[in-house]
């Protein structure tokens, strides 16, 4: 148990600084992708921010407690297991959600692949980081 | 008896000096007005126009003397729910940061002119009284009076105003890394022409 809470709270803080930076030099450097948020559909009152900026911690607990669970399925080197990790959380819990909210929010589709590559890239790196550290 | 005399003399002036109408002068809105709000983000620029206000209106030009400013009568009342930011997210984004539900017109109030309008291109200022969001707010405006037509004009006010004015707190997403500019330029067109002159 204190390894999963541990390897989350790290994987957390990594996925927090890429998602920060990341978010900054995509803002930065390619605006127009970022156009479409002036969208009432985003909270735009500032209450949530802090929600916002936990959602890697969120993530990479839930991430971890499923690595301990079933790390043994994910053979190979650090970066296959890494690899396959991101694609079976992708796969299982990205796609069925994207699609439901692709189907029921005005969205654009640009935005909805965007997502899906983010929390395929993030879980992708959470899967290299459990594997080195809780393999 | 002198007395009498004096005090007749000074209610008789007193009257005659409230009896004394300025000289006004009436102007028609006779077309299509309208408004612009440029503003920007982080991320883009947008302007949100209402193209097609038309409410046939009269303003009244009061002017009691060269040295003060021209008073004024009549305003705009435009719906929120009107304004195009030409993409129908920035569009609902804009209403929903007006409050257009709890306050579904922005007015503009006339108030006063720095001169009288001549019938010529003319730049001079005044002040208008703007209503937002339940807020109101007086500003110092530059006009800009364009011939066109006769005895018409166009009276184009530009104004640089702040969200923060009106207490409406510029729109941010996904954790402040998209923030809306406080910032806005209004621009508004009015069609008038004079129905009496001065």
């Amino acid at each position: 148990m204190k390894k999963v809470l541990l390897s989350g709270l790290g994987a957390g803080f990594i996925l927090f600084l890429m998602s920060y930076f990341g978010l900054m030099i995509g803002i930065r450097y390619f605006p127009e992708l970022f156009v479409e948020y002036n969208n009432p559909l985003f909270n735009s009152d500032g209450s949530r921010d802090l929600l916002f900026f936990m959602h890697p911690f969120i993530m990479s607990f839930a991430l971890s407690w499923f690595w301990a669970r079933f790390k043994k399925l994910f053979r190979g080197a650090i970066f296959l297991r890494g690899l396959e990790f991101g694609f079976v959380y992708a796969i299982v819990a990205l796609l069925p959600v994207m699609w439901i909210t692709f189907s029921s929010l005005d969205i654009t589709f640009l935005m909805i692949s965007s997502w899906f590559l983010y929390g395929f890239f993030q879980s992708v790196i959470a899967g290299l980081l459990f594997a080195k550290i809780n393999p | 008896m002198k007395l009498l005399k004096l005090l007749i003399i000074l209610v008789g002036g007193v009257l005659v000096a409230f009896n004394t109408k300025a000289p006004a002068s009436k102007w028609v809105i006779y077309k299509a007005c309208s408004l612009k709000v440029n503003g920007s983000t982080n991320v883009n620029k947008f302007d949100c126009v209402i193209n097609s206000y038309y409410k046939p209106d009269t303003l009244c030009f009061i002017q009691n003397s060269q040295q003060e400013p021209v008073r004024m009568t009549g305003a705009m009342k435009l719906d929120i729910n009107s304004f195009d930011c030409h993409n129908p997210m920035m569009t609902a984004d804009l209403r929903k940061t007006l409050k257009a539900k709890q306050f579904p017109k922005l007015i503009i109030k006339f108030i006063s002119l720095s001169k009288y309008p001549q019938l010529k291109g003319q730049q001079i200022t005044g002040l208008v009284q703007i209503e937002l969001a339940g807020v109101s707010k007086k500003f110092q405006v530059d006009y800009q009076l364009i011939p066109s037509g006769a005895n018409a004009l166009q009276l184009k006010g530009l104004k640089e105003i702040k969200f923060s004015d009106f207490n409406i707190e510029p729109p941010r997403k996904i954790g402040g890394m998209i923030k809306t500019n406080d910032e806005l330029d209004i621009e508004f067109n009015l069609h008038i022409k004079i129905i009496n002159d001065i």
